[in-house]
């Protein structure tokens, strides 16, 4: 393996174009993912077509690292604006956003550099000593039943985040499972609720809602507070945690690392889950429940770590079996389809070098997170001294670009903007806007794999049964559910 | 009538509403699949009753509770954010002004294009957030609008609308060749 790696590296920085494309994806998936309305996914869409012109082992180096450095840099807009800079981040959101309002946004963003480059570089650790058996374990154990299972564990959790009551957190992952069902339905490919409109029946695509969702809806929010006089400018502080202040979270880290790698091996899963279930965790094994959503450290830590250290993991389906785990690994497939190579097993054996500089690529990348997110972030940091009459055209202007460059739909564009409306009454309304999004991004993976499911099994619940991880995560599934119904029934413990 | 009030009743009244619309579409689709026992329609349905009984649920929560957030819950949004803001009826025309004027310049984007429209919707942004000083907004728009046009158009070369009707597809044509004699000359 170290041969391996040692070569990869040599060919990495061996050429100039390669270190120049290395270093355009490190800063260019940092910057996107840390400028509030546009993402990496954003970025990736715009390079997509110029990666045929690329050496193979280029463009896909140059997708992994963006994936790597734009999970982390969309950590920073969650902190800072309360807007994620893609889903993996929203959870991110919760406890970042209120640190900003505290004064204490160096601090969070100084434990997102730092978390997301361990549980980053851990990942790629993994990834480089264990791709080939996690591979062969995966293509024995993990069928549509577990993946269902895991979508079904990963809605369970999402509906009591956000909201303001359980009912509400509900609905929630119920309203997003149903917007997922808008476009041609995934097994049979008859087109739902397009309500006559051609460009619907391909569904609606996840990156305009979630920019509607989460960038738009806090415009509209803080044009409220605008209104009303209530808008306070978020206060800038350059102070970064201590060593002992992050020590003292060590088991979460590494519980996050856990979660994040377990979640991103599994295919169509991706970083989003491993977030939320990071997340979900961290609350579940802390002593002080009551602090999280309000400003605690260890929420921007679970989530950080758990996203990053998905990134590695996630690139094991897609190498090792051609599943794509997400929006940028399934535009890394058509990197390869360019080059008229097709990500699975026969890679490992036909390209190698590829494969070497890949992991090589993605180790440094996320070591250089370390590196150049501190410098980026004292500079990002500044952002939020421009006052926010100015910032919010701007968001909405990149946003606009963000959500018609992936299909080229002036649609997509309208469909930010009503989600951008929606999200902003529902807000209002006590509901949870990450529910929402998890729901809309897992909607289609649970209908797809649960139909697969049931066919595999021959719709005979028994067989469905029989397989100890499927059943080991609906038990857990519906202990959360359970856990949940009696609190919704319990004499009301409330909160004014 | 217990703790509800009359906007837990209008939210339950809007989302039976939702409920029944996608029930009563879910008809339209309601197709056999030969490779599939449960169809097209078994998911939503599900999820459409499931949605049915959270309503349900949520008005029986604020029936007993009133409109007060649930202990236990975590990320929640805070009571300051969710406060009314339609008793002043200036406040309620400036926030529907700022709703709608993002989905008028996407309604236009298709006429018109983004290259025109961009810098009447960057100022009209700013108004709206109660920026009056007519120099910032000049200088802040033009500068907004050349970070866009340089990072998409002359650095990524990237795809927007560009509008069909004229003049203002005539502009954006102007403004992409502008842009490819500037390609030119590197």
């Amino acid at each position: 393996m170290i041969d391996n790696f040692l070569a990869g590296t040599y060919a990495l920085f061996g050429d100039p174009v390669s270190i120049g494309i290395f270093l355009f994806g490190v800063i260019g998936g940092m910057l996107f993912g840390a400028i509030p309305g546009v993402s990496m996914l954003t970025l990736a869409a715009i390079l997509l077509p110029f990666t045929a012109n690329l050496e193979p082992a280029q463009g896909v180096m140059l997708f992994a690292v963006l994936y790597c450095t734009g999970t982390y840099g969309g950590a920073i807009t969650a902190i800072l604006f309360n807007i994620p800079g893609s889903p993996e981040n929203a959870p991110t959101a919760f406890d970042g956003y209120p640190m900003t309002q505290k004064g204490q946004a160096g601090k969070a963003v100084g434990a997102a550099v730092l978390c997301s480059a361990i549980g980053g570089v851990a990942s790629a650790l993994v990834m480089m000593a264990a791709t080939e058996p996690l591979a062969n374990w995966a293509i024995r154990n993990i069928g549509p039943p577990e993946i269902f299972a895991l979508v079904f564990f990963g809605l369970a959790v999402a509906s009591s985040v956000g909201a303001r009551t359980i009912w509400k957190g509900w609905m929630s992952v119920l309203i997003g499972l149903l917007i997922a069902t808008i476009g041609q339905d995934p097994v049979g490919g008859i087109n739902r609720y397009n309500f006559g409109m051609i460009d619907l029946a391909a569904g609606i695509a996840f990156v305009p809602a979630i920019l509607g969702f989460f960038a738009v809806s806090e415009i509209f929010v803080q044009a409220e507070k605008k209104a009303t006089g209530k808008y306070n400018a978020p206060k800038v502080s350059m102070s970064f945690p201590s060593f002992l202040e992050l020590w003292m979270h060590k088991f979460a880290v590494l519980r996050s690392i856990l979660v994040g790698f377990f979640c991103g091996i599994l295919p169509g899963i991706g970083a989003t889950l491993a977030a939320f279930m990071g997340y979900g965790e961290a609350v579940r094994w802390s002593k002080n429940k009551d602090e999280f959503g309000k400003g605690k450290l260890e929420g921007v830590i679970s989530s950080e770590t758990a996203n990053n250290a998905a990134t590695g993991a996630a690139m094991i389906p897609l190498l090792a079996l051609g599943l794509p785990g997400g929006a940028l690994t399934a535009m890394m497939v058509a990197v390869f389809q360019m080059h008229d190579l097709q990500p699975g097993p026969l890679v490992f054996m036909l390209s190698p070098d590829l494969i070497w500089i890949v992991f090589a690529a993605m180790f440094y990348a996320n070591l250089s997170i370390l590196i150049i997110g501190v410098i980026e972030t004292k500079t990002i940091l500044n952002l939020l001294k421009i006052p926010f009459q100015f910032l919010a055209p701007l968001i909405l202007i990149l946003a606009t670009v963000g959500a018609y460059s992936g299909r080229g739909l002036v649609l997509d564009v309208m469909v930010m903007f009503i989600a951008g409306i929606l999200g902003y009454i529902l807000r209002r309304t006590g509901f949870s806007i990450p529910g929402i999004v998890l729901g809309l991004i897992l909607g289609k993976i649970g209908e797809q794999n649960f139909a697969q499911g049931m066919q595999m099994v021959h719709y005979d619940l028994g067989t469905y049964f029989s397989r100890p991880i499927c059943t080991l995560l609906i038990v857990a599934g519906t202990l959360t559910l359970l856990t949940s119904i009696f609190k919704a029934f319990a004499p009301s413990k409330t909160r004014s | 009538m217990g703790r509800l009030t009359r906007t837990h009743l209008i939210e339950a009244v809007v989302w039976l509403g939702i409920i029944c619309v996608f029930f009563a579409y879910s008809f339209e689709f309601n197709q056999p699949i030969e490779i599939y026992r449960f169809g097209a329609t078994a998911w939503p349905r599900v999820v459409i009753g499931l949605l049915l009984i959270a309503t349900l649920g949520n008005l029986y929560y604020h029936y007993k509770n009133g409109s007060v957030a649930q202990g236990g819950l975590f990320g929640a949004a805070s009571d300051e954010d969710t406060v009314s803001i339609f008793s002043e009826g200036k406040t309620l025309i400036r926030m529907a002004l700022v709703l709608f004027t993002p989905f008028l310049f996407a309604y236009l984007l298709r006429p018109v294009g983004i290259y025109f429209s961009a810098p009447f919707f960057i100022a009209l942004v700013m108004v709206l957030f109660g920026e009056r000083r007519w120099k910032a907004i000049l200088i802040m728009t033009a500068v907004i609008y050349v970070i866009f046009i340089g990072l998409f158009l002359v650095v990524l070369n990237a795809q927007l609308p560009q509008g069909n009707v004229s003049p203002f597809y005539d502009f954006s044509a102007w403004m992409l060749k502008m842009n490819t004699q500037l390609r030119e000359l590197w």
